[in-house]
């Protein structure tokens, strides 16, 4: 039995909705605005779209982000699939070693571990750029792509994989027909989080950024930093959207396989 | 059967990870007891001058800046998230699953939108002035720009989903037959939270608190932003130090000072919820 939610509590949920995308809007809503200040709305424009386009900095930027963002996800699906797998095959010491291990990076402050990380690989001679922020953003994806597909892993009927090895299956196999599949929908899902983490940060990339290897989030926070101008708002309003986009395809593929699925 | 030698298949993951993680830390430590020269370049010679440094009081204030920051955040996100997680576990199935999304959509909106939404909302030409003075409520903007309450602002708003998340789990998982037992018994609503539902979802506030500390410690796009620089917290510290500063070393010591701040919560987060930090990410 559940209890009846109140007016009062219908209101206040409503209000806590109406702050938590308030700030989102307002910088969508002022990317049209004709006037540069948010002083005066002065109608609609799409002058700063237009703008946007034209800078080539930031084109070059986005075109890091993309590329950085990619390889980060490929690499975070391989290494965090493998570990949420391999623990199934380990002793359960160790499989509470590899948890620990990847709970790690996500419990040091971002400030910390970038600077760490940059001490690091200055040592090491490292150039910065595309490999040090590939490098360090997995360092926050894996332990999330391991943590969403250990918990399907959980959901699996153990009597599956047990059957698979009874018929002769041998470990690959297993791996290769049985978890895999089952394992995918959230590799996926896990692996758009990852893209959507490395598009985002700003904490880490700012010590891993090299000379010619700025990544958008570095720049835009260096636009902002100067003022308010609504060519930053037209800027984060499309990453936005592309987000969204993303996830809203991800959405209907996860649908429609989970359909065919019934209907086979 | 799982045999000591199946654990090799582990080892590349924890290399790999000892390489990005492990090491790094462990230097960081050593570079914190080291000096470097007039160039600001690193010189291997032992000195506890970083850390003579770090307790300076110009530096001292810029700990409990940090500290103060990140205890408030944990409070403002804990007394406005609990009623949101409280409210959602209540809605029916449909409405609930909705109002989860609506929770959890802002981990996927970049995390510098939705600081600039601050910028556009508080500024002296800022949307809230904006209105107030076409209300004829006020005749000059209020400034409310560059403040430390700015920065907790942001800091809060940032990280309010991971403490409703993790409040609304330990909500769901109330065993409900305890609720209706103290209603039976004749206790009030008010009097039922205080006893019953407070007290079981306290490893939610932990879980929610810790959460949210850490990162509130160290994300000093918002400080910078919203607080315009005024006050001075770790994470910028440690930036300029790192970056346009060149001095590592003493980054490096106050990276240390940080991280063991945030041990220092983990030990709390560990004696009241008696669960190991893994807990923390179910």
């Amino acid at each position: 039995m559940r209890k009846r939610v109140s007016g009062f509590e219908v209101f206040y949920l409503s209000l806590f909705f109406v702050v938590l995308y308030l700030p989102v809007l307002s910088v969508i809503l002022y990317s049209f605005n004709a006037s540069s200040s948010t002083a005066q709305w002065s109608g609609l424009t799409l002058d700063w779209y237009r703008e946007l386009f034209r800078d080539r900095v930031i084109g070059q930027a986005f075109l890091v982000s993309l590329q950085v963002a990619i390889l980060t996800a490929l690499l975070s699906a391989v290494l965090g699939t493998a570990a949420a797998v391999i623990s199934l095959a380990v002793t359960k010491g160790m499989q509470k070693t590899i948890q620990g291990v990847m709970i790690l990076p996500l419990l040091v402050p971002e400030v910390a571990l970038g600077v760490s990380l940059l001490v690091f690989f200055n040592g090491l001679g490292l150039p910065f750029g595309h490999l040090t922020l590939v490098l360090s953003h997995s360092l926050f994806c894996v332990p999330y792509v391991y943590i969403m597909v250990q918990l399907r892993l959980a959901e699996i009927d153990r009597s599956i994989i047990e059957s698979a090895r009874d018929l002769g299956a041998t470990k690959w196999q297993t791996v290769k027909t049985i978890i895999l599949p089952l394992v995918m929908p959230s590799i996926t899902t896990a692996s758009l989080l990852a893209i959507a983490m490395s598009l985002d940060d700003v904490v880490i990339s700012t010590f891993m950024s090299g000379p010619r290897t700025t990544t958008l989030p570095v720049h835009i926070f260096s636009m902002m930093r100067v003022g308010v101008t609504p060519k930053v708002n037209a800027l984060c309003t499309l990453i936005l959207v592309g987000t969204f986009f993303v996830i809203g395809l991800n959405q209907v593929i996860s649908k429609n396989s989970k359909l065919r699925g019934l209907s086979d | 059967m799982k045999t000591v030698r199946q654990n090799l298949l582990a080892i590349p993951i924890l290399v790999w990870f000892g390489l990005l993680v492990g090491i790094p830390l462990i230097y960081v430590v050593v570079l914190s007891f080291m000096s470097r020269d007039s160039l600001g370049n690193i010189v291997f010679q032992f000195t506890l001058e970083n850390y003579q440094r770090v307790f300076d009081p110009v530096y001292l204030k810029v700990f409990l800046n940090s500290f103060l920051l990140a205890v408030l955040t944990g409070i403002i996100t804990l007394v406005i998230g609990y009623p949101v997680a409280y409210i959602t576990a209540k809605l029916e199935r449909k409405q609930r699953a909705a109002a989860i999304g609506l929770i959890m959509l802002p981990f996927w909106i970049s995390s510098l939108l939705r600081t600039y939404g601050w910028v556009i909302l508080l500024g002296s030409s800022g949307v809230i002035n904006n209105i107030l003075i076409a209300l004829k409520l006020i005749d000059a903007p209020i400034p409310m720009m560059y403040k430390f309450s700015t920065t907790l602002i942001g800091t809060a708003y940032m990280l309010i989903p991971f403490m409703i998340i993790a409040i609304y789990n330990s909500v769901d998982k109330l065993d409900q037959s305890l609720l209706e037992a103290s209603y039976d018994l004749g206790a009030s609503r008010w009097k039922t939270f205080l006893k019953i539902t407070l007290p079981l979802t306290v490893p939610g506030i932990a879980g929610g608190f810790t959460l949210v500390f850490i990162p509130a410690l160290g994300l000093y796009f918002i400080a910078d932003l919203l607080g315009g620089g005024q006050t001075v917290f770790l994470g910028n510290l440690i930036n300029t130090l790192a970056t346009r500063g060149r001095n590592r070393p003493l980054a490096a010591a106050f990276s240390v000072g940080m991280i063991l701040l945030v041990l220092g919560v983990l030990a709390v987060y560990g004696r009241i919820t008696k669960d190991k930090v893994e807990g923390l990410f179910k």
